[in-house]
């Protein structure tokens, strides 16, 4: 604990926030679901850092499960578009 | 001395999160907000999570930090790949320069 | 496929012993939890024909970290430079590699790598969208697919 964890997970919170909203307002649904790649990323980002600025250290364990689950989520959507091929 | 590292990569983390935020807001087509968010986020979270896991105290703990990094990775890659794949099917135009 | 199993075991122990944080009071779960996830894997994933090449991993490994990180930078300071920065492009790439897992990874990582996105797949014609088509890539996909048929062990 550095002390700056905390300010740097609320710094995180507000891109998720904001690019959330970018992505939210399209204008293609591809750009919505952008928002599927947000909580990967800055969402494992966000709770790690919770977990380091004292807030408790299960929060690592959070964050892995959602990182595992982002990563099933994310080979299940490429496998779709693997296996339809040409046809759409 | 390895606190001072672990805040200047925690800074750096948080650096690449804000441009790929920045990317996402300025990037003109949804193809290239992807190579935003797939990539600077990416590099974003593994800066966070080098910089946490020098200050683990042991091995084992920090390995189950840098551990979260290659399913993110997995994530992006699949997921990166799906938008695209769909934004292609669904016609979106990538965005060129020579139209604007 | 002996050898392979005993191999997994031994990932999967590796696996247990991060996650419980190096703590083995509770061996015996782990223990349960190792023949599990090993008996699960050998029924669900069988060893295949494209073996990886344990040898090769690391060298890939480094390949990738580098170029990670060079993409995240680079597409850094394009954000921060906005849409001037960009001159997209479409490239159209013949994959030499097999079918299967080294077709998949090489489409997976080219969307982590600098500056390209893999868009389509279609037997072995790979699309790929490039952020500034200024720059030479060719070379940078050539090097990955190499790397990559060699992680798998194939010819190219």
């Amino acid at each position: 604990m550095t002390g700056f964890e905390l300010p740097i997970a609320l710094f995180l919170l507000c891109n998720l926030i904001v690019a959330l909203l970018a992505a939210a307002r399209g204008p293609t649904a591809a750009d919505r679901m952008l928002m599927a790649l947000l909580f990967g990323s800055t969402g494992t980002g966000v709770l790690v850092l919770l977990a380091y600025s004292g807030v408790g250290r299960m929060l690592v364990d959070v964050a892995l499960l959602l990182a595992l689950l982002a990563a099933i989520g994310g080979i299940a959507f490429a496998r779709r578009a693997w296996q339809r091929g040409h046809d759409d | 001395m390895i606190e001072i590292l672990s805040v200047v990569l925690q800074i750096a983390g948080a650096f690449f999160y804000f441009a790929g935020t920045l990317g996402l807001l300025r990037f003109p087509d949804v193809y290239s907000r992807l190579h935003a968010l797939a990539k600077a986020d990416n590099l974003g979270l593994g800066c966070v999570l080098i910089g946490l896991a020098l200050q683990a105290e042991s091995v084992a703990v920090a390995l189950k930090l840098l551990l979260i990094w290659p399913l993110a990775l997995a994530a992006s890659a699949g997921v990166s790949y799906a938008i695209a794949r769909r934004a292609d099917s669904l016609g979106v135009v990538p965005w060129c320069k020579e139209k604007h | 496929m002996i050898p392979g199993l005993i191999l997994r075991c031994l990932l999967f122990a590796v696996l247990w012993w991060v996650l419980a944080e190096g703590h083995i009071d509770d061996l015996w779960l782990g223990v349960v939890a190792v023949m599990t996830a090993t008996w699960a894997s050998a029924v669900l994933m069988p060893p295949v024909a494209h073996r990886l090449r344990l040898i090769k991993m690391p060298g890939f490994v480094l390949f990738f970290l580098r170029n990670s990180i060079r993409g995240g930078f680079q597409v850094a300071m394009m954000a921060l430079r906005g849409r001037a920065a960009l001159q997209p492009g479409v490239l159209e790439l013949q994959l030499n590699l097999p079918e299967g897992g080294p077709r998949v990874l090489m489409t997976s990582v080219i969307g982590l790598m600098p500056g390209t996105l893999s868009v389509e797949l279609a037997e072995d014609r790979l699309r790929v969208h490039v952020l500034d088509e200024r720059l030479s890539l060719a070379a940078e996909v050539g090097e990955l697919e190499a790397r990559i048929s060699a992680l798998f062990g194939v010819g190219l």
